[in-house]
């Protein structure tokens, strides 16, 4: 009260501009007073909330540090719960999918400028909490004497250079990335000269474990050594190169790059398909190009903007057409393409433009059933990697695969369910509201029983699918029905007024919808997309139940029932987690930066 | 405010002689129910190219209905509208080329939040009436230029201080080449030193020759650029008349009453 007696005279004339009291920096022992002890009850709850604490830290220590536990089940396993049954030989295949998605993350990096600068000081803080916790844990694990002394001197060593740090001048700083290529390559030069041990299990035909102490398996060190230069290196170009490339392009490419990268490493370089030539030049080319030819033809002329109504026509007679073919024998990639045609020459009108825009627009169009063409034609090739079991991969790749196809199938579902809900026409907002309620109101784990079991039964004579295949679309129907709420959540925070605006200036629904109302929608919905995105990760975990190979089944029933390590359970579920957490967690963290980002516009 | 500052000014309708004109928008008869409510009963007016056309009245009383019906953004249930020539039915393509013509400026900006400056007035264009991206955004900023706020292309709406957003969607509305312009209270959400800028604009867009609805409660800019005032209440057309008739001899009592409660 007492500052604006003060300040409101000044006020009159001008307002000062004076930058705010600076909040008193306290040293710690006030800090604590004020925050922890301020009063009685307070500092009651902070002893007893640290004592609870320490007891849960100690509790894990005793478990993770016990001697009995089997920690070498994890490390003898780790290909297995990595790629479960992907034969060692070929493994250079996996090595370089990893490669290719490290670059693409590096160029990323650069791409979006992630990354700040860290006062030194502020990090020498940071290390000192680290050190002093560090410390007090291995005060509290049960360790023996030796590691007791050298868990010791590592902490101290930490908190020694928190200390030096702290007294460096405020000014310098060092950058959050540099940072952590130094805690990676700190990571693998441990792989290098820290006695790991040296584990691998020996599939012949009396399996054998490998444990041997010193360093890890060159198998496992050269790798990582040269992926993480692969990854400096990859970051090192991009960042001469930044300045020199426009960005926008290089960001569309990169987004495309990511989205194109696990269809290609999945398809080509894992699998290693063995292409039926004679096949895909007869059949798999021709129907792609008939389509790409006459299809980018008939939408430059529908795109023209002198087309007129006659172009509604043709679109409307092609979408019936599309209809029409699944009633007679055919090759579902046709069926599927002459509807994908319709909607494109339905819409056409609403992009028609200059002639870049009409190129454009085709562009998309062969692009699209290329990728839908080739998506296709990989699939029913068969693979030329001898893998036991019925799927190629399996462990935390497969989670990942069955993850991000998901995703890539729920998202675009998710909109345009949301958009139907959302609808003016009756039968889009009848069949959405259906399918959303019917879907939401059933189990997850009911519908991937349901698609791994019932639908191979229900497919027509001649047509096979992975069961893998089956139940990832039955996820991502699951999904898109969640995602189609969180969005329509979205559209339902577009003002009226937006409606209003877009419309009175002529534009068609199609328009408002793709430029207007659906930027604003997903905007807000980032945070709950997010939410359902970590969702779908974790929850991939149930394809366990149903017994397809994931990271949690590997974990959960094959290490575990070996017969050197029965038992090994509880290990093995503490490493899945943290791989789940650290997934997640990073998840999580993107959003808020992408939050911040899309945020800045509105304000 | 600015009343007092146009209180000497002539009469817009002295100004010009608008009778042999064509008709750019004509209503007969419209009428409009929200539920049981009448919004509008039995509308008629006509509506002459070039002419400036100020709607008066107490809130509530049709004002923002009937200019909404005119672009139908609001369905009118009985009667006719016809604008330039094309009459609004439920035929979606007569709506969106009546649309592309009429230019609509609201009370609460309604500018895209997540495009900047430059891109709100340009996106129609480009879309809409399929012009070159690099002719539109050319325009786009001589229209900016126009509205006195170039400088401000490459910001986002939020950025914008109230009358510069209503600035820009003014000339978000003349980006599509309208043939009419409508204003819906367009002062009346923004801060008082703020109303002249964008009540200057629309007096030069006036004097430009451009066919416009005004629904305002500035009584000045009524006065001054007005070459006919109409007073709704209860969703009828109580009073027709030129500004000087309108202020200095109202013939209705609802005009009357209206008047001194306000003047």
């Amino acid at each position: 009260m007492s500052e604006y007696g003060v300040e409101i005279p000044n006020v009159v004339g001008m307002p000062p501009i004076t930058a705010p009291p600076e909040e008193p920096h306290l040293p710690p022992q006030q800090w604590l007073k004020k925050n922890l002890f301020s009063s009685t009850f307070n500092s009651v709850l902070t002893v007893v909330a640290s004592l609870v604490i320490l007891a849960i830290v100690r509790g894990l220590l005793m478990f993770v540090f016990n001697p009995l536990r089997q920690w070498n089940a994890t490390a003898v396993n780790l290909r297995l719960l990595m790629t479960h049954a992907y034969p060692a030989d070929q493994y250079i295949r996996v090595w370089f999918s990893v490669a290719v998605l490290l670059i693409l993350a590096s160029l990323s990096l650069v791409v979006w400028r992630v990354g700040s600068r860290i006062p030194l000081p502020d990090l020498g803080k940071r290390l000192l909490i680290m050190g002093s916790a560090g410390a007090l844990m291995t005060v509290l694990a049960p360790f023996s004497a030796r590691a007791t002394v050298i868990w010791l001197l590592i902490s101290g060593l930490v908190l020694a250079t928190g200390l030096g740090l702290r007294q460096v001048d405020e000014e310098r700083s060092v950058g959050s990335l540099t940072l952590a290529v130094i805690v990676g390559a700190m990571g693998v030069l441990s792989l290098w000269v820290v006695p790991f041990g040296h584990h691998s299990y020996i599939a012949q035909r009396t399996p054998r474990i490998l444990a041997e102490p010193g360093t890890v398996d060159m198998t496992t060190k050269l790798p990582w050594t040269i992926m993480l230069i692969i990854a400096v290196t990859a970051y090192a170009l991009g960042r001469s190169l930044r300045e020199r490339v426009p960005i926008k392009p290089a960001r569309t490419s990169l987004v495309l790059a990511w989205l194109l990268s696990p269809l290609i490493l999945i398809y080509i370089v894992l699998r290693d398909p063995m292409f039926d030539m004679g096949h895909v030049i007869s059949t798999d080319i021709p129907i792609f190009l008939v389509f790409a030819i006459l299809g980018s033809g008939l939408l430059l002329w529908l795109a023209h903007p002198h087309t007129g109504e006659i172009g509604r026509i043709v679109a409307a007679v092609i979408l019936l057409v599309g209809f029409g073919t699944f009633l007679t024998p055919m090759r579902m990639v046709i069926r599927i393409l002459i509807v994908l045609l319709a909607l494109f020459a339905l819409a056409a009108p609403s992009f028609s433009g200059e002639k870049r825009a009409r190129h454009r627009y085709a562009c998309i169009w062969v692009s699209l059933i290329a990728i839908l063409c080739w998506m296709v034609t990989a699939i029913n090739t068969p693979s030329t990697v001898p893998v036991p079991g019925e799927f190629f991969l399996g462990g935390f790749s497969l989670t990942l695969l069955v993850a991000f196809f998901t995703l890539l199938v729920s998202f675009p579902l998710g909109v345009m369910l949301a958009l139907a809900r959302t609808s003016t026409m009756p039968i889009f907002r009848l069949l959405a509201t259906g399918f959303i309620e019917f879907v939401r109101g059933i189990p997850l784990i009911t519908i991937l029983i349901f698609f791994s079991v019932m639908v191979p039964l229900f497919l027509p004579t001649g047509m096979a699918m992975p069961e893998i295949t089956a139940v990832t679309i039955g996820y991502a129907l699951f999904a898109s029905a969640y995602l189609a709420e969180n969005v329509r959540g979205g559209l339902q925070s577009v003002t009226r007024g937006q409606h209003e605006a877009a419309e009175a200036v002529g534009m068609t629904t199609v328009q408002k919808t793709v430029f207007i109302v659906l930027p604003q929608a997903l905007r807000v919905a980032i945070p709950p997309l997010v939410g359902q995105t970590i969702a779908t990760f974790k929850e991939t975990s149930l394809l366990y139940i149903i017994g397809l190979y994931d990271l949690l089944y590997v974990a959960k029933a094959i290490v575990p029932n070996q017969t050197e390590f029965m038992g090994s359970t509880r290990e093995n579920l503490l490493f899945v987690s943290i791989i789940y957490w650290v997934i997640s967690y990073s998840m999580s963290k993107a959003s808020q930066r992408l939050e911040r980002r899309v945020g800045l516009g509105e304000r | 405010m600015t009343d007092s500052q146009t209180e000497e000014t002539s009469y817009g309708a002295d100004l010009r002689d608008l009778s042999n004109a064509r008709d750019m928008i004509i209503c007969e008869g419209v009428s409009k129910w929200y539920g049981d409510f009448q919004a509008l009963d039995k509308v008629s007016a006509t509506i002459k190219e070039k002419e400036v056309v100020v709607v008066l009245g107490p809130s509530g009383g049709g004002k923002s209905t009937w200019i909404r019906c005119i672009n139908r953004l609001e369905q009118h249930q009985e009667g006719r509208i016809v604008v330039d020539d094309v009459e609004l039915t439920n035929d979606l393509r007569n709506i969106e080329k009546v649309r592309s013509e009429v230019g609509m400026v609201f009370q609460q900006f309604n500018l895209f939040p997540h495009l900047k400056v430059r891109d709100n007035v340009s996106l129609a264009p480009i879309w809409v009436r399929k012009k070159p991206k690099a002719e539109a955004e050319e325009q786009a900023q001589a229209l900016l230029e126009l509205v006195g706020i170039p400088e401000q292309a490459d910001k986002f709406p939020g950025q914008l201080s109230g009358g510069q957003q209503q600035r820009v969607a003014i000339a978000r509305a003349l980006a599509m080449e309208p043939r009419i312009m409508l204003f819906d209270e367009v002062t009346s959400a923004l801060d008082p030193e703020m109303v002249k800028e964008v009540l200057d604009i629309m007096k030069a867009l006036a004097r430009s020759g451009m066919t416009m609805m005004v629904v305002t409660h500035e009584m000045g800019f009524a006065k001054e650029v007005a070459d006919r005032i109409m007073f709704m209440e209860e969703g009828q057309i109580v009073e027709v008349g030129t500004p000087e008739h309108f202020f200095t001899n109202p013939t209705e009592d609802r005009t009357k009453l209206f008047l001194s409660q306000i003047l």
